[in-house]
């Protein structure tokens, strides 16, 4: 915490200042953290604010912030994938990395460590290495280990899967050599003076070790101020900064430490304190029976994975990529060319990776590492697999682009990774020699152009299940591989017992429509009315006849992309329809809540109403033969345009109407075509039905508007707005 | 003046009462310029209007649409719709895919193109590609490289307001861009554009009041398409509908005062007969 203060000021670090962070614990204010010119003060983490104070007014006091302590790990966290690309999370303070195989890279486990907190060390944040077998003997050593001179708090653990190990205590790993280790690091600076002695309590049983200090000190502050005051300590800072157990040492290593090396709740470390168990190295031999008893298993558990008889994986924070590319530099680069540059060699080398496998990319990702710790990520997806290196390039160039100074070099990049994040099949395709492969142009405009603006901005229309307009297509990412409309995962659930009038037909003014086997009076419609289930497919000229019955139409007028049949069959259905509007029994093939989920009504008939149960399943081609038939604008407002309008009957089509302060006259008017909402979407069942007219100004502007609300029904005053433009 | 080319209207030689100017005689074919030695044209069934740009619509270079007024949005969209349709129907080489590029302030002003609406154009959803982006700068950029692309049969890009990013560099850009790739470059503008542009045509396009179908309801859309520039030839004014079905124009006779009424202007007079 402190470090991150001091790294959040400018000028030369304040060396010398003490400086306390507080942070409320119950109603009063705690000291949270300190560095160590505060401590040497003695002043104790957990101590009320008010007494250190009283004991030095003039103390600097800043208040806590773990938010920022968060940003501030995950940022060091994403830092550490330099070095492995297992790099999980042990807040508040503490990181594990998996560094099997990875050591061998940076010229051995000290070089590697040295590195880590080096590197650290001049971004302004001291930190505690530990590298052992276990995740748990690590994290044990870089916050307890007795060879760093000052006790460590906020320790880092990187954790170590040394592939080379010689040993593994643990017998649940499958390949007997995985050596997990941990390396810790914290804002301690290495370099502190032996606060322990000051206070000598809890002596080490290791006698080359210093004394540990009390409990209450483990998560105190240390500052790089400390090697001032003891230059002797301060000369071996660089040995005290990490901590190596040996393959196979963790029990040696783990023996002196105290309890609380085990990652055990103080509760427990106290009531073992009782009973005088103080450090591992008295339970750790002790009969397990009763300890689980008493302490609960977790405590076993704990002891488990500290010594490796337990397994405990690692939760990286950022998904492993399949295949990864990188390059170092000793010189950082800075242009964007030479970036580029470097990124096409890296692709060459992943698309060989690939082609050997037979895959290709359909996620990369450029990871940038910036020589002051920033990582800039940039990522490109592709929809189809991708192989060709140049073609990565052009993709990257066009993120880079469009990120532009959002990634700023800085003092320069020095490291570069290319990582292929989602890799699919790849089969080698025969390419013509004439003919260019229009399919793959286009595919990789797509990906160019969504690598420029943001896949979701290229997009394909795909029609949904539902008729109202504004949900009735949906922009679907173009890169997706085929997109399929969306259909309901859920069935409503219905209850058609308490409802008298499920179905309802849109009455159309005065017209009457004489259905077979039923007359049907207009206002004779409930007041309730919920939904409209019909799938109609009315040619225009359906729509707009109203004299002859609906077979008779739709045998005389067949549309083109209705079956011929489609009315006939339908006949019963409609008659089900209007009986069950009349109040007769509901035919069962509609009941128990099968009732297909779209709404929407006709002015005239409907052919092609559909009452089967399972209609939830309905095929693409048959959603979009639904949605051709009604006229549709070509332009729609995501967000309807209210505008004034006057109907000579309060249910009929507008005589004018009023858009964006232009008055228009209406020459031509068609409709209402009903849609209703979908009830089973509105929660507190006050969306409106509406009333749509497709109408034609006398300047011949083409608009589709519609009234929201049914007069006398749902509102008095119904409102007008214009959703949309047609040809 | 030489004779009426085959195809065109009788009425189109009256059309020089017209009063925006832009009528001129007939071109002899021989003597046109080397514009219209373009390998591809498209045409577009309306007779008059594809001898006028010698065959029909340029294919390999940018045409411009606007709308008369901004309440005339629908009719310029749905015009460059039916171009783009066609030139997909009639797409034997490519992949028949047509890209609507569209800024988010264009989109928010006049809406955003409607998936179920384009199908009267041939534009089926699975032809079409939408792409939106914030910027007009934005927008060319991706105008050009679509149009470098040699999949896409059409390139459709909208601009807000009168599309000033466009300008006569950027449009003499996307015109060789078409050239090289022999696509389809439409422009459209929400608000006519005065000053030059290097596009092979410039639109400006009105609705006119349609013909009420057999049903008494509302027939389809009716464009009065006004041709402002023409590389090929010359310019004019026509009045095509747009068939949902046959999905082709059908060229409407212009039913314009042609020529102003002569009204103090006395009756031809009668030669004097002598009689004896």
């Amino acid at each position: 915490m402190t470090d991150r203060i001091a790294r959040s000021r400018s000028g030369a670090p304040p060396e010398q200042a003490p400086l306390v962070v507080a942070q409320p614990v119950k109603t009063a204010l705690a000291l949270a953290a300190m560095n160590d010119a505060a401590a040497r003060l003695g002043l104790r983490t957990g101590m009320a604010l008010a007494d250190a104070k009283a004991m030095y007014p003039t103390l600097a006091v800043a208040d806590a912030g773990p938010e920022a302590d968060r940003i501030l790990l995950e940022a060091i966290a994403d830092w550490c994938d330099r070095y492995t690309p297992l790099v999980g999370l042990d807040p508040p303070d503490g990181l594990i990395l998996d560094i099997t195989g990875c050591a061998h890279l940076f010229g051995g486990e000290a070089a590697f460590c040295a590195d880590i907190v080096q590197r650290l060390g001049r971004q302004g944040l001291a930190a505690r290495a530990a590298i052992a077998d276990t995740v748990g003997c690590a994290w044990a050593v870089a916050r307890f280990g007795a060879n760093f001179s000052p006790p460590p708090q906020r320790a880092i653990a990187c954790d170590r899967h040394e592939g080379t190990a010689v040993q593994t205590p643990s017998p649940r790993s499958p390949s007997g050599r995985s050596r997990p280790s941990t390396t810790g690091y914290g804002e301690g600076r290495g370099e502190g003076v032996p606060q322990a002695q000051t206070r000598g309590e809890a002596p080490s049983p290791g006698a080359s070790r210093r004394p540990l200090p009390a409990s209450g000190e483990r998560w105190r502050m240390r500052h790089r101020s400390a090697t001032c005051d003891c230059p002797a300590v301060a000369g071996r800072g660089k040995q005290a900064s990490y901590a190596i157990v040996p393959p196979g040492g963790v029990r040696e290593a783990l023996l002196p430490l105290r309890l609380a090396a085990l990652r055990i709740a103080p509760d427990i470390e106290a009531a073992l304190g009782q009973a005088g168990l103080k450090c591992i190295t008295d339970v750790i031999d002790r009969p397990r029976a009763p300890l689980a008893a008493r302490f609960g298993a977790d405590f076993i558990r704990r002891i488990d994975q500290a010594v490796g008889r337990d397994d405990e994986p690692i939760t990286p924070r950022l998904p492993v990529p399949s295949y990864v590319a990188e390059r170092r530099f000793a010189e950082p680069i800075l242009l964007e060319a030479d970036v580029l540059r470097t990124t096409e060699l890296l692709a060459q080398e992943l698309a060989r990776m690939l082609e050997r496998r037979g895959e290709g990319a359909r996620r990369l990702q450029v990871a940038l590492f910036r020589t002051d710790g920033k990582v800039h990520r940039s990522e490109v997806g592709t929809g189809a697999p991708l192989r060709d290196p140049a073609r990565m390039r052009t993709l990257f160039a066009e993120r880079l682009a469009a990120v532009g100074e959002a990634c700023d070099p800085g003092f320069g990049f020095d490291v570069v990774r290319l990582s292929a994040l989602a890799t699919e099949r790849c089969d080698p395709v025969q390419t013509g020699l004439a003919a260019p492969d229009h399919a793959a142009e286009l595919a990789h405009l797509v990906d160019r152009l969504g690598a420029r603006f943001g896949l979701r901005r290229v997009t394909r229309p795909v029609p949904q299940d539902s008729h109202i307009p504004e949900f009735a297509v949906a922009a679907v990412a173009a890169h997706c591989d085929r997109p399929r409309p969306f259909i309901p995962a859920q069935k409503p659930a219905r209850k058609l017992s308490n409802d008298p009038h499920p179905l309802v037909l849109a009455e159309a003014g005065t017209q009457s429509f004489p259905q077979p086997g039923q007359s049907w009076v207009p206002g004779s419609a409930p007041v309730q009315e919920t939904s409209i289930s019909i799938r109609g497919s009315v040619s225009e000229g359906i729509l707009r006849s109203d004299r002859i019955p609906a077979y008779e139409r739709v045998k005389e007028l067949p549309h083109p992309l209705i079956p011929a049949d489609a009315g006939i069959q339908t006949l019963p259905n409609c008659t089900d329809v209007y009986g069950a509007k009349a109040g007769s029994p509901r035919p069962r093939g509609r009941a128990g809540g099968e009732t297909r989920p779209s709404s929407v009504s006709f002015t005239g008939t409907c052919a092609g109403m559909s009452g089967d149960g399972d209609s939830f399943t309905s095929s693409p081609a048959e959603i979009q033969a639904d949605s051709l038939c009604p006229p549709r604008p070509i332009r729609l407002f995501g967000r309807p345009e209210p505008i004034e309008a006057i109907a000579e009957v309060p249910d009929g089509p507008p005589v004018r109407f009023r858009w964006r302060r232009v008055l228009h006259q209406v020459a031509h008017a068609e409709g209402p075509e009903r849609i209703a909402m979908e009830w089973w979407r509105d929660q507190n069942g006050r969306a409106l039905t509406r009333d749509y007219f497709r109408v034609e100004s006398r300047e011949g502007v083409r608009v589709w508007l519609y009234r929201e609300g049914l007069y006398g029904r749902e509102l008095m005053e119904p409102r007008w707005f214009l959703h949309g433009l047609f040809a | 003046m030489p004779s009426a080319l085959p195809g065109q209207t009788p009425s189109r030689s009256l059309r020089k009462g017209v009063g925006w100017g832009q009528v001129v005689a007939t071109i002899n074919p021989s003597r046109v310029s080397p514009w219209s030695a373009q390998e591809g044209s498209l045409r577009l069934g309306v007779p008059a209007l594809d001898a006028a740009l010698q065959g029909g619509l340029g294919l390999g270079a940018l045409h411009e649409f606007a709308p008369a007024s901004e309440l005339q949005l629908g009719s310029a969209f749905g015009f460059g719709l039916a171009i783009a349709g066609l030139a997909a129907a009639g797409d034997r080489t490519r992949a028949a895919q047509v890209l609507c590029i569209a800024t988010d302030y264009a989109a928010l002003e006049a809406g955003a193109p409607y998936g179920l609406g384009l199908d009267g154009f041939g534009l089926s959803m699975d032809r079409l590609l939408i792409l939106r982006v914030a910027h007009p700068r934005d927008a060319l950029w991706a105008f050009e490289e679509a149009l470098k692309c040699r999949a896409l049969t059409a390139v459709l890009a909208e601009l807000p307001e009168a599309g000033d990013a466009a300008d006569l560099t950027a449009t003499r850009r996307l015109s060789l861009a078409a050239q090289a790739s022999g696509g389809l470059g439409l422009l459209l503008r929400h608000r006519p554009y005065p000053l030059p542009s290097a596009a092979m045509t410039r639109w400006q396009i009105a609705a006119a009041l349609s013909q009420p179908d057999r049903f008494g309801g509302l027939g389809g859309p009716r464009f009065d398409l006004s041709l402002h520039r023409n590389r090929r030839g010359r310019c004019g004014r026509w009045i095509a509908d747009w068939n949902h079905d046959e999905r082709n124009f059908v060229p409407q006779a212009l039913s314009l005062g042609m020529a102003a009424a002569a009204h103090d202007r006395p009756d031809r007079a009668q030669p004097l007969r002598r009689t004896a």
